[in-house]
C-alpha cells in the first residue's frame, strides 16, 4: 500500500540512467572505491529517484517530507512523478488526521467496503454493458477489480466517488502504463468542497463545521485534509503571525463568543498536524490565545454567577467555555464560586456535635443537619447545572468528588478529632454516625442528566474516600471502646459477686448472730429460696426457641415470634426484660427502703441473689448489647467497599469473637465452674440445720424442698442456655443476616468461636450435671435418712411401744409415706426444670442417672428398714409413688428397674405366721420341722414367699436372687421364718439333689 | 556500562581504509556499532568496517557523535509519535550541518546506514529546511531530478493544491 515503496518496483526502467549518473559522479569524485561492486547500498541506491552526487533513498526523502510545511509539500508535489506520489501518499494524510483526532479508522473502513462491493457491482454491470457493445464477452468479470483498474476512465463519472478513488488508489501501483491525465481529474472533478472553490472565496462558516463534516475515506484523505486545511490554515498562520489578540483574523471573522470558541476549538486539534519547523512556537501562540479568550469568557460567566443569571449569561458562556476546551474552567468557576466551596457560607460546625452532650455521647443532630444542607444544596445546584452546563458535560461528579474533598473531609476531620480528644467512644460513634448519615446524604443526590450512570457509585466511592483515612483507627478505637467496656462490665459484676460471695458465705455462717434482722428478712430470703420452683419453670419458655410454650406465655410469644428478628437483638425490648425482671424479683425496688430493717432487708436480698446468680443474664444481655453497638457501626463502615470493607467487616467478627471470648471464657465459665465447686462441697445437713432454725417460726407446710447449689445450677443451666440462644439470634442477626459472614463458613472465625461457646456451655452443663446428680442423691438419702421414720413400715413397733397412745393405729393409711413425698417433690422439681433448656440427649441421660441412683438409693433405703406386713402396704404404697414419677420422665431403660422394685415390694406382703414353737422351741425344734416331711402352715408360707424371692422372671433380670434374698431379710417377723424360708429355699434346692 | 569500557577505544575502519580510533563511548552512539562491538564481544582489537562511509564523512559523523556522546540513549519507541515531539534544530546542530549539499546528504546516508537516529532527524530537518520556500523549479535543481510533467499535468496539480498556499 504505502507509496514510498513504488519508486523502487518502478525504478528499474531509470536505473541505467541512475547509474550513468552515479558513474560520472565517481569520476568526478575520484574515488578510489567502487561503489557497485560489494556495496549493500547497490540496490538501494539503484532505486533511487533522481539524484545529484550522492543520491538519497525514498524513505529518508519520505522522512525529509514529514518535517516540510503543506505548502511545500504540494510544491514538492510538482517535481517529478515519482515526488508526486510520495506527497500524495495516504497514509502521510491519514497519519496528519489522526494527529488531529479526526480519522476514524473504523468508519475508514467500512466505507472501504462498501466501496468495494459497489465498485464490483459496477465494474460488472459495466462490463456487461461493454460487452454487449463489443459484442465480445470479456473474462475480467470474474477479477473485476483489477480488470477495471487497467481501464481507461471513460465511465468513471458514473462511479461513486469513494469507487473512484479506491480505483485511484489501486491504480497508483501500476501507474507508469496508466494515463496519468485521467487519474488526476476525475479524482476532483466530484470533490463538493472544491478546494478552488475554497481559495476563491473562504467562507468563515465552513472553517466553523469543517470538523463535523469530515469523512474518513481511504485514498481521499489528503481530499478531506485539503478541506480542512484550507478552511483552517489561513486563520491559523494569521493567528501565529499577529500581534495581539484584537486584529486575530478569528476575532474579527467571527463575532459570536459561540463560534470563536467553536474555531478556535477547531484550531487546536487543526494544530496536532502541524509538525513542520517551529510547530512550538505557533502551538504556544494559539494556546494564549486561547488563554485570553477563555479568560475573557470566563470573567463573563463569573459574573453571570455572581448575578444569578442562570439561563442567560451563565448558560450562554458555559456552553463557549465547553466548546472551546472542555468547559473545565466552567466547571472549576461553577464549583469554586460556590458559597460552600468558596467558605462563605458554613455549612455546619463539627464542634456543634459535642457540644452540650454527655461524655461518650455524641449529637448526631449537628452533622445530621450539615448533611442535609449539604444534600439540598447539591439538589439545588444539579438542578442548576442542568439548566447551566450543556448534556454532556458533568459537573456534579467533579462538584461532589470537591465537596467532599474540601468541605465534607475537613468537617470530618475536624469532629473525629475534637471526638477523639472527648474520649474513644465518642470518636466511635461520631465516625459510623456520620457515615450513615453520609450514605444517607449521597443518596440523596439527584444526578443530573449529564451525570454518568454509575454516578451513585462513583458519589459513594468519593464520600467514603473521606472516611479512608479514618478508618483504621476507626475500627481500632471501635475494638478497644468494645473490649474495654465489656470487660469492665464483667469485671465491675465478678467484683460485685466476689463481695457478694464473701458477704452470703459470712451470712450463712453468722446468721445466728443476727436474730434481730433475721424475721424481716425471713420472706424475702424464702422468696429467693422458692423462687427457681416458682419461676424457673416459666423461665425458658419466655424464649421463643422453647419447645414447650403455656399459655401464659402466649402474649409474649406470640409478640416474640411476630419479632423474632428483633426479640434478641435489641436487648431491651419487653420479651427480655420480662424474662430478666423474675430473675431480678429480689433486688432493691426502686422506691428507697423506708426503715433500717427493710434496707437491711433489701441488703440481704440482693446478696443472697449472688448466690443463685453466679453468672448473669444481664451482664450477658449488656454484652450483646455492646457488642451490637459496636457491631451496627463497624457494619456501616463495611457498605465502604473495597478493602475498607473488608477490613471492616473482619471487624466485626473479631468484635463477635471476643464477646463470645468474654461471655464464655470470664462470665459464664467462672459462674458453671463457680456452680460445680458449689455443689461439690455442698453439704445437706450442714444447710437443712440452718434452714430448720430459718423456718422454725414458720409453717413447714407446702414447702419447696431443694438443693440451693443444684437449683444454683439449674438455673444457671437455664440461663446459660438463654444466653446461648441469645448468642445464636444475635449471630443470626447481626452477623448472617448482614451478611457480614457466611453461616456455612465452618473456618470463619466467628463460627469457629460460636461453636467453641456452645461446646464450652455443654461441657459445663454436662458437667455441673454430674456433680447435680451426686447432690442430688445426697439429699435423698438425707431426707430418707431424716424423715423416714421406723414406724412407717413397721407400724407393729408403734403399737408394741405404745400400744395406749395411738387411737386408731388400726386404720392403716395408705398413702404414700412423707418421706417418698418428700423426695419425689424434690427430685421432681429439680428434673422438671431441665426440661426445654437442657439438650434433649443430654437432659435423657440425666433423667437415666437420676432414675438409677434413685434406684440405688432406695434400695440401700429399704435394706436399712424393718418392714411388717402392715407396713408393706406402706412401702408398696410408696415404690408405686416412686415408679409412677419414674414413668413421667419417660425414660424407658428406667422402667424394669422400678418394675422389678414394686415387685419386690409383695415379698413383704406374703403373711407368714409365725410356727408354733416359735417362742418355746429351740433351735433344734425348727429343724424337726423342717425335717418332717409334714409341713406346717409356716413353711408352706415360707415356701410361697421363697418361690416369689426365687422367681427371676420376676425381677426383670434386674434384682438376682441373692439381692431379693437380702430385701426379704428385711421382713420384721424375718428371724421368725428366716428358718422356713431358708429352708424352703435350699430346701427346695436340697430335695431335688 | 562501567567507567572502563566507555574510556575504552574502538578501531572504526572507513570505506576508503582509513583506521580512526575512537572513544567507544562516542562510537555507540550508533546503534550499528554499538551492536557490532556486542556481538564481537571483544572491543579494541578487532577495526570495525564502516563500509559505506568514507573517511571525510565518518570523521564528520564521529565529529557529530562526540558532542552528543552524553544525550540519553535513544528510545526504541514508534516514531509515529515521536515525529510530533521532534523539537527545532539546535544552534551547535545548525552550525555542524552548514556542510555544502553533497555532504549533507551523505552525512545523512551514513546516519541511516550506522543507525543514528537523531543525526538522521537533524539531516532530514535541515533538509527540509533547505527545500522550505523554494519553487518546484528550485527544488529540482537542488535534488538534480528532472521535470517528468508536461505542462498541462503541472497546471493540474498547482490547480488541486490551491488550498495549500499560503496567502
Amino acid at each position: 500500500m504505502s507509496g514510498r515503496s513504488t519508486p523502487a518496483q518502478n525504478g528499474s526502467q531509470r536505473r541505467s540512467q541512475n547509474l550513468s549518473q552515479i558513474r560520472k559522479a565517481q569520476m568526478n569524485d575520484a574515488r578510489p572505491q567502487s561503489r557497485n561492486s560489494n556495496n549493500v547500498l547497490t540496490s538501494l541506491r539503484a532505486t533511487q529517484i533522481v539524484a545529484s552526487k550522492p543520491v538519497l533513498p525514498a524513505e529518508l526523502i519520505a522522512t525529509i517530507l514529514d518535517y516540510l510545511p503543506v505548502p511545500d509539500l504540494m510544491r514538492f508535489a510538482l517535481v517529478s512523478r515519482r515526488l508526486n506520489e510520495m506527497v500524495y501518499d495516504d497514509t502521510r494524510w491519514t497519519q496528519k488526521l489522526r494527529n488531529m483526532g479526526l480519522w476514524n479508522e473504523n468508519e475508514a473502513r467500512q466505507r472501504f467496503d462498501e466501496a468495494v462491493k459497489r465498485k464490483a457491482d459496477a465494474q460488472r454491470a459495466k462490463e456487461m454493458d461493454e460487452a454487449r457493445r463489443t459484442g465480445a464477452n470479456l473474462p475480467g468479470s470474474v477479477n473485476g477489480v483489477a480488470g477495471g483498474g487497467g481501464r481507461p476512465h471513460a465511465g468513471s463519472e458514473t462511479l461513486f466517488d469513494a469507487g473512484v478513488e479506491e480505483e485511484r488508489h489501486r491504480k497508483s501501483i501500476e501507474r507508469a502504463a496508466v494515463k496519468r491525465r485521467a487519474t488526476f481529474s476525475d479524482g476532483f472533478d466530484e470533490s463538493t468542497t472544491s478546494p478552488g472553490m475554497l481559495k476563491a472565496a473562504w467562507d468563515p462558516s465552513i472553517a466553523l463545521n469543517v470538523l463535523k463534516t469530515f469523512k474518513s475515506i481511504r485514498g481521499k484523505a489528503r481530499l478531506e485534509f485539503g478541506r480542512v486545511y484550507g478552511a483552517l490554515n489561513p486563520l491559523y498562520t494569521d493567528l501565529a503571525r499577529c500581534k495581539g489578540h484584537s486584529d486575530a483574523l478569528v476575532f474579527r471573522s467571527y463575532r459570536d463568543p459561540e463560534e470563536q470558541a467553536q474555531i478556535l476549538a477547531n484550531l487546536k486539534r487543526f494544530a496536532q498536524c502541524d509538525s513542520a519547523q517551529g510547530w512550538q512556537s505557533r502551538e504556544q501562540k494559539l494556546d494564549s490565545m486561547i488563554g485570553v479568550f477563555e479568560n475573557a469568557v470566563l470573567r463573563e460567566f463569573e459574573q453571570g454567577y455572581a448575578a444569578g443569571d442562570v439561563d442567560g449569561r451563565m448558560q450562554r458562556y458555559a456552553h463557549v467555555l465547553v466548546t472551546i476546551n472542555g468547559g473545565n474552567a466552567a466547571i472549576d468557576a461553577f464549583i469554586s464560586n460556590h458559597p460552600v466551596m468558596a467558605r462563605n457560607i458554613r455549612a455546619g460546625n463539627p464542634l456543634d456535635c459535642l457540644e452540650a452532650v454527655a461524655p461518650g455521647h455524641v449529637d448526631l443532630g449537628a452533622s445530621q443537619a450539615f448533611f442535609e444542607k449539604l444534600a439540598s444544596m447539591m439538589v439545588e445546584q444539579a438542578g442548576i447545572a442542568d439548566r447551566v452546563f450543556p448534556r454532556d458535560v458533568d459537573i456534579l461528579t467533579p462538584f461532589l468528588t470537591q465537596l467532599c474533598e474540601e468541605i465534607i473531609a475537613d468537617y470530618l476531620t475536624a469532629l473525629f478529632d475534637e471526638a477523639h480528644l472527648k474520649g474513644i467512644e465518642t470518636y466511635v460513634k461520631a465516625v459510623s454516625g456520620t457515615f450513615e448519615q453520609s450514605l444517607r446524604f449521597v443518596a440523596s443526590l439527584v444526578p443530573t442528566k449529564a451525570s454518568p450512570r454509575d454516578f451513585r457509585h462513583a458519589a459513594k466511592v468519593s464520600v467514603t474516600q473521606c472516611y479512608e483515612k479514618h478508618i483504621d483507627l476507626y475500627l481500632l478505637e471501635e475494638m478497644s471502646v468494645f473490649r474495654s467496656k465489656s470487660e469492665a462490665e464483667v469485671g465491675h459484676w465478678e467484683k460485685e459477686q466476689m463481695d457478694q460471695e464473701a458477704s452470703s458465705e459470712a451470712f450463712f455462717m453468722s446468721n445466728i448472730n443476727r436474730q434481730a434482722a433475721k424475721r424481716d428478712f425471713l420472706s424475702s430470703f424464702k422468696k429467693v429460696v422458692m423462687m427457681p420452683v416458682n419461676v424457673l419453670p416459666a423461665f425458658p419458655l419466655s424464649s421463643p426457641f422453647a419447645s414447650a410454650r403455656p399459655a401464659a406465655a402466649a402474649n409474649n410469644t406470640t409478640a416474640a415470634l411476630a419479632g423474632v428478628d428483633t426479640a434478641y437483638s435489641r436487648p431491651r425490648t419487653p420479651t427480655l426484660s420480662d424474662s430478666a425482671t423474675p430473675n431480678r424479683i429480689s433486688t432493691p425496688a426502686p422506691e428507697p427502703p423506708s426503715t433500717e430493717l427493710a434496707a437491711k432487708a433489701a441488703i440481704m436480698n440482693s446478696r443472697l441473689e449472688g448466690i443463685k446468680s453466679l453468672f448473669s443474664i444481664e451482664v450477658a444481655l449488656n454484652l450483646t448489647h455492646f457488642a451490637k453497638t459496636s457491631l451496627e457501626r463497624a457494619a456501616n463502615m463495611v457498605r465502604m467497599g473495597g478493602k475498607q470493607g473488608e477490613e471492616a467487616r473482619q471487624q466485626c467478627e473479631i468484635i463477635f469473637v471476643t464477646m463470645l471470648g468474654i461471655l464464655g471464657d470470664r462470665h459464664i465459665k467462672n459462674g458453671f465452674d463457680k456452680a460445680v465447686g458449689h455443689l461439690g462441697a455442698y453439704n445437706p445437713r450442714q444447710v437443712r440445720e440452718f434452714r430448720a432454725k430459718a423456718m422454725a417460726g414458720e409453717d413447714l407446710e407446702g414447702e419447696a424442698i431443694g438443693v440451693e447449689p443444684l437449683v444454683t445450677f439449674l438455673e444457671l443451666v437455664n440461663v446459660g442456655d438463654l444466653i446461648q440462644q441469645m448468642v445464636d439470634v444475635f449471630y443470626a442477626q447481626e452477623l448472617v443476616a448482614t451478611k457480614l459472614t457466611d453461616r456455612d463458613d465452618f473456618l470463619d472465625p466467628a463460627v469457629k468461636e460460636k461453636k467453641r461457646f456452645e461446646q464450652m456451655l455443654d461441657e459445663r452443663v454436662a458437667a455441673g450435671l454430674n456433680k447435680g446428680i451426686d447432690v442430688l442423691m445426697d439429699e435423698v438419702e438425707y431426707i430418707c435418712a431424716s424423715t423416714q421414720q421406723a414406724t412407717d413400715f413397721n407400724p407393729g413397733i408403734d403399737k408394741a411401744g405404745e400400744k395406749n397412745s395411738s387411737t386408731n393405729s388400726g386404720v392403716v393409711d395408705i398413702g404414700p409415706s412423707n418421706t417418698a413425698k418428700q423426695v419425689i417433690t424434690m427430685i421432681g422439681g429439680h428434673t422438671s426444670m431441665l426440661v426445654g433448656s437442657t439438650d434433649k440427649n443430654m437432659l435423657d441421660i440425666f433423667m437415666q442417672e437420676v432414675g438409677l441412683r434413685l434406684f440405688g438409693v432406695l434400695c440401700k433405703h429399704f435394706k436399712r428398714q424393718r418392714i411388717s406386713v402392715d407396713g408393706a402396704i406402706k412401702i408398696i404404697s410408696d415404690i408405686n409413688h416412686y415408679s409412677a414419677f419414674i414413668s413421667t420422665l419417660r425414660q424407658k431403660p428406667l422402667m424394669p428397674y422400678f418394675q422389678a422394685l414394686r415387685e419386690l415390694g409383695q415379698i413383704y406382703l406374703v403373711q407368714i405366721d409365725p410356727p408354733a414353737a416359735y417362742f418355746g422351741g429351740p433351735k433344734n425344734g425348727k429343724r424337726v420341722s423342717v425335717f418332717s416331711t409334714k409341713l406346717s402352715k409356716t413353711a408352706m408360707q415360707a415356701k410361697e414367699l421363697a418361690a416369689i424371692i426365687a422367681d427371676t422372671q420376676r425381677y426383670c433380670g434386674v434384682l438376682t436372687t441373692e439381692e431379693v434374698f437380702e430385701f426379704a431379710t428385711r421382713r420384721a417377723d424375718w428371724l421368725v421364718v428366716k428358718g422356713d424360708v431358708e429352708g424352703a429355699m435350699y430346701g427346695v434346692g436340697c430335695s431335688v439333689m | 556500562m562501567s567507567a572502563e569500557a566507555a574510556d575504552q577505544q574502538v578501531k572504526l575502519v572507513s570505506s576508503d581504509n582509513v583506521e580512526i580510533l575512537t572513544e567507544r563511548k562516542v562510537a555507540e552512539r550508533s546503534m550499528l556499532i554499538k551492536n557490532m562491538i556486542e556481538d564481537l564481544g571483544a572491543p579494541g582489537e578487532e577495526p570495525i568496517p564502516i563500509m559505506n562511509v568514507s573517511e571525510a564523512v565518518l570523521r564528520k559523523v564521529l565529529e557529530w557523535c562526540t558532542h552528543h556522546k552524553n544525550d540519553p540513549a535513544p528510545t526504541q519507541d514508534d516514531d509515529a509519535d515521536s515525529r510530533k515531539k521532534t523539537t527545532d534544530i539546535d544552534d551547535w546542530d545548525q552550525k555542524f550541518m552548514q556542510v555544502d549539499q553533497e555532504m549533507l546528504f551523505e552525512i545523512i546516508l551514513a546516519a541511516n546506514y550506522m543507525d543514528i537516529k537523531a543525526l538522521l532527524d537533524v539531516g532530514c530537518k535541515t533538509v527540509a529546511n533547505m527545500i522550505k520556500g523554494k519553487s518546484p523549479e528550485e527544488i529540482r535543481k537542488t535534488f538534480n531530478i528532472q521535470n517528468d510533467f508536461t505542462p498541462e499535468e503541472e497546471e493540474q496539480i498547482r490547480r488541486e493544491n490551491e488550498w495549500a498556499e499560503d496567502r
